[in-house]
């Protein structure tokens, strides 16, 4: 039994050996995550139709990389500094700086120059792109963007009886209105990733990123903090992470929370009409935060030109239009975006509406271990009283600019 | 082999110190298994009701279905079992040689190597992942499950050999004095007197590597790709930046769940007393 | 004679040999690279600025507020979570070892603890001790212990214990595991001799069970502390390590800074824990070499 054993072992060892090298064309390895196993269907049926249509010899292999808490990063640094890896992968902006430092990146300007769908993306998002890999050299290949709006629930807001705040004011009365019989008015991230709705309190009182230190940026996190204090959030809200806020949505847990139109389908699913959304709305500053998709090229890749065709597909051809559409995401070509589908869904109209105050945190070097590490740690030492809002915003200003 | 022992004693206190220690620990071990599978079989929109379900309104097997069809769940796990397994092997058997030499033998260098052996696994391996990965791609194994079996060889070698050297340390020397004096060489000292009595050490061992390999997660997503990916890697693909595919997530535990430990059942008889009697005896 | 026989014998060596190649071949570079990168300003964001920079980093470290506080959080997560796997896996091996109908199931059901794979482990316990509608608030409700739900993640004082029973659950069937398979050495005749003169189950335990399994007992509790105090994931997918560092350990502090590419940092925090676990380990080694009168 066991030699038998030992043979089926060592035969299935030899059949995944086999080199696949027999192909003639040209081979592009490219690494993904995907948010469900549903995009991930999705993805390797757009690889497969890249493949059949591309009419170059062009095959792309897809490999699914678990997003692991954004550890996804990490594994994909970890292969490429170990002489590995894809030659295209996808991508976060935040993750950008590392890469570039040691070079493992590939510039695309020369094939952006030839491209003809270039136009298609906005200039102010190329510029984006351009800041990211340094100032002069463009590294990242737009996708798509989602922009964060908040999601309400009518039916709460009717009994409370309030409307849709117009104003920064009005929210955070809206939070305290909303607050009552076991429902929490604003369901808060506290854990990784929180410094997105964050953000907009930040620069809601009139304070920026560029100096978290000022009065407006410390009142701004004097409002987030009361809003924990005072019990508008899940006493949870200091460990709550991107599934806590979203599962308290769904669950009638929370009236209000903070996130982008790729969770409007799982909130449609769960409660029909009684969802709707709104933009984070101005105070003294208006500002949300911008989540970013991308892919990239990678410096080893042998065959470049290939590549940049895939990487195209993406960004403008049929890739951009069939992903967009499953998944909901903001497209970034002007001819998708234009399609009807984008035109009429609310949740994307709202996306929209917000598009103008969108933006992204200063991508430093010190940006990943920020997020990841200052941030939550920090915050979550002001909302439980550790510290004061202004000792906790001038750590997180030293942290950042460091 | 029954214990005359425990059969001599009263109910009571049969039900006090063995059946209810049991069921409280079990309870405790097996609570989170049966959360897990309660959350498996629970339709989404009751998932997210506010009161807490303790077992379903309306079960539903459709996760079980989605793992098996769409998601193709038997791929990683006849990957992991693979990996497992050749691991398991090799580890196992160059780990007995190593702490029988350690156990048996007294020579320069011994206390250093098992220091050694040790000082390796008290290293956290994720500021070893970047060199690793290039040895990997230098022995041209990188993307085969091989690249895992080696490193999962590798760190479980350590743990393999001092355990079984106090196992063996426990074991009396006398055993097999009286054999190499009937003129029996090591060799056959070792396979017909230790070996019988370390058959359950092995087994505990084994399921140490085992599992070890089974549910390892930071070199299984470093070194394959698609066609190999294992268990644990395809489990976090179900975890997305748009929150956890629970129902999937919790069916994929619970069916990974269930061969090892019907494997265990049948392994675990060889888990008796009386190996050692019979060896004493004889 | 005893001389001669080192001498003339290579065969302990060989015997090492497999095992020592493997070990070698894998991990020698690896740790050699840890070690020079721990004496550098070995910072992958800024790799052009990477110079050799002595023992700044291990100063650095012990000056680090976050470093100690770690260090201490270890211990506790050492001593608590390896403590209690040690005596309710014990408990459970024991029992195991007895006579009872359904032995075979029990023992292969009380394994899946550890047979569970780690990623969804952490989710698992994160949503039966949610603060809003975990199944432990609802029980210690309905038992009418509290009267408000618990966060117990959230709560600077909950969130290590709720780490630590994590990892104890996890735990317990290597504990269990390990005793059973070296309760099954020892000689029922020891147990039948103690039986005639009259010894008591506890004298049995105490003068028959714990001496015979005296190097397991001490071989296993050496090696699960070192991974326990090396673990990573059930933490950090439960907390990251909060809240406010609630939940920070070395070796989780070790991993957010390796992860943010500080490897220089992170590489002296590494081998300032193994040390640390080396000087751990020397009085269980003395101890067992005395015994084996090396």
């Amino acid at each position: 039994m066991k030699k038998l054993l030992g043979i089926l072992v060592a035969v299935v060892m030899l059949l995944t050996m086999i080199p696949f090298a027999l192909a003639q064309d040209v081979t592009i390895d490219y690494w993904f995550w995907a948010d469900n196993d549903g995009y991930a269907a999705t993805m390797q049926e757009m690889i497969a139709d890249f493949n059949a249509t591309n009419g170059k010899g062009i095959t792309v292999v897809g490999s699914q990389v678990p997003w692991d808490g954004g550890g996804y990063s990490n594994t994909v640094f970890t292969a490429a500094m170990g002489g590995g890896g894809p030659d295209v992968a996808t991508w976060k902006l935040t993750a950008t700086p590392a890469f570039v430092a040691n070079d493992l990146l590939a510039p695309l300007d020369g094939y952006l120059e030839n491209w003809a769908d270039y136009e298609q993306i906005e200039e102010s998002l190329w510029e984006v792109m351009r800041q990211v890999g340094g100032g002069e050299k463009v590294y990242v290949m737009p996708w798509n963007t989602q922009v964060l709006y908040v999601y309400y629930r009518p039916s709460m807001f009717e009994a409370a009886g309030i409307g849709v705040p117009e104003t920064y004011e009005e929210f955070l009365d809206a939070c305290a209105k909303l607050t009552k019989d076991g429902v929490y008015g604003f369901g808060m991230r506290g854990a990784t990733g929180g410094q997105e709705p964050w953000g907009s309190f930040i620069h809601a009182r009139g304070g920026t990123f560029e100096d978290l230190t000022t009065p407006q940026a410390v009142q701004g996190m004097n409002d987030f903090i009361d809003l924990f204090k005072n019990g508008f959030t899940p006493p949870t809200a200091p460990s709550d992470g991107f599934s806590q806020i979203i599962d308290n949505f769904k669950s009638g847990l929370t009236a209000m929370t903070v996130h982008h139109i790729g969770s409007s389908a799982g909130m449609v699913e769960t409660f029909g009409e009684d969802v709707g959304a709104f933009v984070f709305p101005a105070g003294e500053g208006q500002w949300t935060s911008m989540g970013d998709t991308e892919n990239v090229m990678f410096a080893s890749c042998e065959n470049k030109e290939a590549a940049f065709e895939w990487l195209a597909y993406l960004a403008a051809g049929k890739g951009q239009e069939t992903w967009c559409k499953v998944t909901g995401n903001v497209p970034v070509a002007a001819r998708v975006k234009e399609m009807e589908e984008f035109q009429n869904n609310p949740f994307m109209k709202v996306s929209i509406a917000g598009a103008p105050y969108a933006g992204i945190l200063p991508i430093l070097d010190t940006t990943t271990e920020w997020i990841s590490g200052v941030w939550p740690a920090t915050v979550q030492q002001a909302l439980l009283g550790d510290i004061t809002a202004e000792e906790c915003m001038e750590i997180l200003q030293t942290e950042l600019h460091k | 082999m029954q214990s005359s022992v425990a059969r001599r004693k009263h109910p009571f206190r049969r039900f006090f110190l063995l059946i209810l220690p049991l069921i409280a620990i079990l309870t405790f071990l097996l609570f989170p298994y049966y959360w897990t599978l309660v959350t498996s079989l629970t339709p989404r929109q009751e998932l997210y009701s506010a009161n807490t379900v303790y077992w379903p309104a309306h079960p539903t097997l459709d996760a079980y279905g989605k793992l098996f069809g769409q998601f193709n769940f038997l791929l990683p796990m006849r990957n992991s079992f693979v990996v497992a397994l050749t691991t398991t092997v090799l580890s196992l058997t160059v780990s007995t040689l190593a702490a029988y030499s350690f156990s048996r033998f007294r020579y320069r260098g011994r206390k250093f190597f098992m220091v050694l052996f040790l000082t390796n696994n008290m290293f956290p391996t994720v500021l070893l992942l970047i060199p690793l990965f290039t040895i990997m791609r230098q022995l041209n194994i990188l993307y085969t499950p091989m690249s895992l079996v080696l490193s999962y060889t590798t760190f479980t070698i350590p743990f393999s050999v001092w355990l079984l050297n106090g196992y063996l340390n426990d074991f009396p020397m006398s055993l097999e004095e009286a054999a190499l004096v009937d003129g029996a060489n090591r060799a056959q000292a070792f396979m017909r007197i230790i070996f019988p009595v370390l058959v359950p050490c092995l087994l505990a061992t084994g399921a140490y590597i085992f599992m070890q390999s089974w549910n390892e997660y930071t070199f299984a997503v470093l070194f394959t790709n698609d066609r190999n990916r294992t268990v644990p890697v395809a489990l976090k693909n179900l975890i997305g930046q748009l929150g956890v595919q629970w129902e999937m997530l919790t069916s994929g535990g619970i069916i990974t769940v269930i061969p090892v430990c019907v494997m265990f059942f049948f392994a675990q008889k060889k888990l008796v007393a009386g190996l050692t009697s019979g060896a004493v005896k004889g | 004679m005893r001389k001669r026989l080192r001498k003339a014998n290579i065969w302990p060596y060989l015997l090492v040999l497999p095992a020592l190649i493997i070990v070698m071949a894998v991990v020698f570079v690896p740790i050699l690279n840890a070690i020079s990168m721990s004496l550098q300003n070995y910072d992958l964001r800024r790799p052009k600025q990477i110079a050799f920079t002595g023992l700044q980093n291990y100063r650095q470290l012990f000056s680090d507020k976050q470093f100690t506080g770690s260090l201490y959080r270890t211990v506790l997560w050492v001593v608590f979570g390896v403590g209690f796997q040690f005596i309710f896996g014990f408990a459970l091996a024991l029992l195991l070892n007895r006579q009872f109908r359904f032995r075979g199931l029990v023992r292969s059901a009380s394994l899946i603890p550890w047979v569970t794979p780690g990623v969804l482990i952490a989710l698992m316990w994160r949503w039966i001790l949610d603060g809003n509608y975990g199944v432990v608030n609802d029980l210690l409700i309905k038992l009418g212990w509290i009267d408000k739900n618990i966060a117990f993640l959230a709560n600077r004082t909950t969130a290590l214990p709720s780490v630590i029973l994590t990892i104890v659950w996890q735990g317990i069937p290597f504990f269990a595991l390990m005793l059973l398979a070296g309760l099954q050495g020892i000689s029922p005749e020891l147990y039948e001799a103690a039986g005639i003169d009259g010894a008591h189950s506890t004298q049995k335990f105490r003068f028959i069970t714990v001496p015979s399994l005296k190097n397991t007992i001490f071989v296993t509790t050496m090696l699960r502390v070192i991974w326990v105090a090396n673990s990573v994931d059930v933490i950090f997918n439960m907390t990251e390590g909060g809240p406010a560092y609630a939940t920070q350990t070395l070796s989780v502090y070790t991993y957010l800074k390796a992860n943010t590419l500080n490897m220089g940092y992170a590489s002296a925090m590494a081998i300032v824990l193994t040390i640390l676990l080396l000087i751990f380990s020397i009085p269980y080694l003395h101890s067992m070499f005395r015994d084996q009168g090396v």
